[in-house]
C-alpha cells in the first residue's frame, strides 16, 4: 500500500488551470502547488491570472505562471500549450474550470446567446483538452478534471444557455473517457452553488436569495472553492487512479424542498 | 495546506465491518495511517485479529471484533465495544457484504436466499448507522460509508437480488444523508467495480478477466487500494460539503461475469 504522501504529492506535476483567477479556480491553484505542483494559472483576466499565480508562488515556494487566454479563442490555446511546454517542458494535468452563465427566462434566450454559452462552457473544453493530449498521453497517471454544475443534471430554465452547455460538457467528458484508455482520465466534479464572490452577484443574485439558497442545501450553506479544489485534487492523486468518466457531486448532500410546505 | 491536515483522522475513531480481508483490510490500513482507531469487524474473529495485530505493529490503535453483520446483537456488541475501547464514534464503513457472483438464477434462488442478501448488505449498512449516528452526532464529526458495488447500475444477468440490494444501499445512502444533513453527519457510498480479492477469485477466469478488461478503458481490474483511497476522500474532513454521493471505482467501464 502506497503511503498518504504518495498518493497525494503532485510534485514534479505540472497542471493548467483555466478560469483560475476566480475563487474555484484559484483555490485549486493554491492547493495543487501546495502539495508541490507548477501550476499554469490561466484567466482571460490576464492581470488576475498574474496576480494569483504571484500569490500562490509566494505561499507554496513553487513556481507558478500566469497566463491571460481567451478560452474561446483557438490561437490563445495553443499560446497557452506552448508557455506551459516552454516553462515546464510537459503537462501532466488540466482543470477545465472556465464556465459562464446567466439567467435566462427560458423563452428570451436566442442563438447569440446559446452560442455562446456552448464556446465557453464545452467546446473551449474540448478544444484545450485536444491540444494537451499529445502531452497527457506521455505522463503517468495524467488526467483532466472538468467542473461541472448540478445545474446541467436538473432542470434549470432560470438559467438555460449555462445548463444545456454543462449538460453537454458531462457527456463529452464520459465520451472522452471511454476511448482514453489507461493513458489519461476524465471526471467531472459536479458543483452545487459556491460562495465565489463577485460572480454570483454578477450572475444576478442578491443577498437574501442566496441566504434562501443557502437554506436550501441539505447541509444548510453553500460551499467553499476550496471544497470543490479538495474534489478535483482526489480525482486528479494517485489515489483515483482507476477512476474515470465520472461525475463526483459536491454540492452539499444536494437540494430540497418539502413537499409539504409550511402554511406561514 | 500540508498533507497530514487535508486527510488527518487522529483522535477520530473507525469502525469497519469486513475488515480482515480484501477492501475491508485495505480501508482499515488507510485510516490507520490517517491517524484513526480502528475497531476492526470481521465474521472471522482470526481475521480481525490479524489486521488489528498489522496496525498495531504499525503504530496505529485497533481492536478486532467479531461481527456477523446479519445478527442484530453483533451489531450491537460491534458498537458497544467501540466506544469502550476508543470512547466514540466518528466513521462507519459498512463494508460486510455478499451474495454476488452471477449465481442467482431467477428460477432456483429462494425467497430466504433474496432476503438473506438484503439482509446482509442493506439492513446491516441501516442498523450500524441508526446505532453509531449518536455517537457522531454527540462527537460533532460523523461519515458514513457504505460499500455498494458498479452491479447496482448495471444490468448482469444472474445477480437481480445482489445487484438490487446493492442499488437500495445507494439510495438509503441518499435518505440518509437527507435526514442527517442538519447535523454533522455524512453519508456517502463507494461503488467498487470488479476488484482483485479473494472473493472475486472464487468466480474469475483468464477468459473472464480479459471479457472484463474489454470494457474497462482503464485496462486493469481494480486494486483494494483503489477502493480504500475512495473511502479516505469520503472518511477525511476534506469532503465536509460532499454528501449523499456515490463514487464509482470502476476503471471507468463496466465489468460483467458472463
Amino acid at each position: 500500500m502506497k503511503s498518504i504522501e504518495q498518493l497525494f504529492s503532485f510534485k514534479g506535476k505540472v497542471i493548467i488551470i483555466t478560469g483560475a483567477a476566480g475563487a474555484i479556480g484559484g483555490a485549486a491553484g493554491h492547493l495543487f502547488a501546495s502539495l508541490g505542483a507548477n501550476v499554469v494559472i490561466s484567466d482571460l483576466n490576464g492581470e488576475g491570472a498574474k496576480k494569483v499565480a504571484a500569490e500562490i508562488t509566494a505561499e507554496s515556494g513553487v513556481e507558478a505562471l500566469g497566463i491571460q487566454t481567451n478560452a474561446t479563442v483557438e490561437a490563445e490555446l495553443d499560446t497557452l500549450v506552448q508557455t506551459t511546454l516552454e516553462k515546464f517542458g510537459k503537462i501532466s494535468g488540466l482543470i477545465n474550470n472556465v464556465g459562464w452563465g446567466a439567467a435566462t427566462p427560458i423563452w428570451e434566450s436566442d442563438t447569440d446567446k446559446m452560442v455562446k454559452s456552448y464556446l465557453l462552457n464545452t467546446v473551449g473544453a474540448y478544444n484545450l483538452t485536444k491540444r494537451c493530449m499529445p502531452y497527457l498521453e506521455k505522463e503517468p497517471n495524467a488526467s483532466v478534471v472538468f467542473s461541472g454544475s448540478l445545474v446541467g443534471v436538473t432542470p434549470s430554465p432560470e438559467f438555460i444557455e449555462y445548463s444545456t452547455a454543462k449538460a453537454g460538457l458531462m457527456n463529452l467528458v464520459r465520451s472522452m473517457a471511454v476511448v482514453s484508455g489507461p493513458k489519461v482520465r476524465f471526471n467531472t466534479v459536479l458543483i452545487g452553488s459556491v460562495d465565489n464572490g463577485d460572480s454570483t452577484l454578477a450572475a444576478g443574485y442578491d443577498p437574501e436569495m442566496l441566504r434562501r439558497l443557502s437554506e436550501a442545501f441539505v447541509m444548510k450553506r453553500r460551499g467553499f472553492p476550496m471544497e470543490i479544489a479538495y474534489g478535483m485534487m482526489f480525482l486528479m492523486s494517485n489515489a483515483a487512479e482507476w477512476i474515470t468518466g465520472i461525475d463526483l457531486r459536491i454540492d452539499g448532500g444536494g437540494t430540497y424542498k418539502s413537499k409539504m410546505p409550511k402554511k406561514d | 495546506m500540508k498533507l497530514n491536515h487535508l486527510f488527518d483522522l487522529s483522535g477520530k475513531v473507525a469502525v469497519v465491518t469486513g475488515g480482515g480481508n480484501g477492501i475491508g483490510k485495505a480501508v482499515c490500513m488507510m485510516l490507520s495511517r490517517a491517524g484513526a482507531s480502528v475497531a476492526v469487524g470481521d465474521l472471522k474473529y482470526e481475521d480481525a485479529q490479524h489486521v488489528a495485530d498489522e496496525i498495531k505493529a504499525e503504530g496505529g490503535k485497533a481492536i478486532a471484533v467479531a461481527c456477523n453483520v446479519t445478527v442484530d446483537e453483533e451489531l450491537v456488541n460491534m458498537v458497544d465495544e467501540t466506544v469502550k475501547a476508543f470512547g466514540k464514534v466518528n466513521v462507519l464503513v459498512n463494508n460486510a457484504g455478499g451474495g454476488g457472483g452471477g449465481r442467482e438464477n431467477p428460477s432456483k434462488i429462494s425467497v430466504d436466499d433474496f432476503a438473506w442478501r438484503f439482509k446482509l448488505n442493506v439492513y446491516s449498512a441501516w442498523r450500524l448507522s441508526q446505532l453509531c449516528a449518536p455517537h457522531m452526532e454527540k462527537d460533532g464529526y460523523g461519515s458514513i460509508i457504505n460499500i455498494t458495488s458498479m452491479s447496482s447500475i448495471n444490468r448482469s444477468p444472474n445477480m437481480s437480488a445482489y445487484a438490487a440490494s446493492k442499488a437500495a444501499m445507494n439510495h438509503m445512502t441518499a435518505n440518509l444523508a437527507m435526514d442527517y444533513g442538519g447535523g454533522k453527519i455524512r453519508v456517502n457510498a463507494v461503488g467498487p467495480g470488479a476488484t482483485k480479492t479473494a472473493a472475486l477469485a472464487s468466480v474469475l477466469t483468464p477468459e473472464i478477466e480479459a471479457k472484463m478488461l474489454a470494457h474497462t478503458p482503464i485496462k486493469r481490474l481494480g486494486e483494494v487500494d483503489d477502493i480504500a483511497g475512495a473511502v479516505l476522500y469520503f472518511a477525511a474532513p476534506i469532503s465536509e460539503w460532499v454528501s449523499g454521493e456515490t463514487l464509482f471505482v470502476n476503471g471507468g467501464g463496466v465489468q460483467t461475469l458472463d
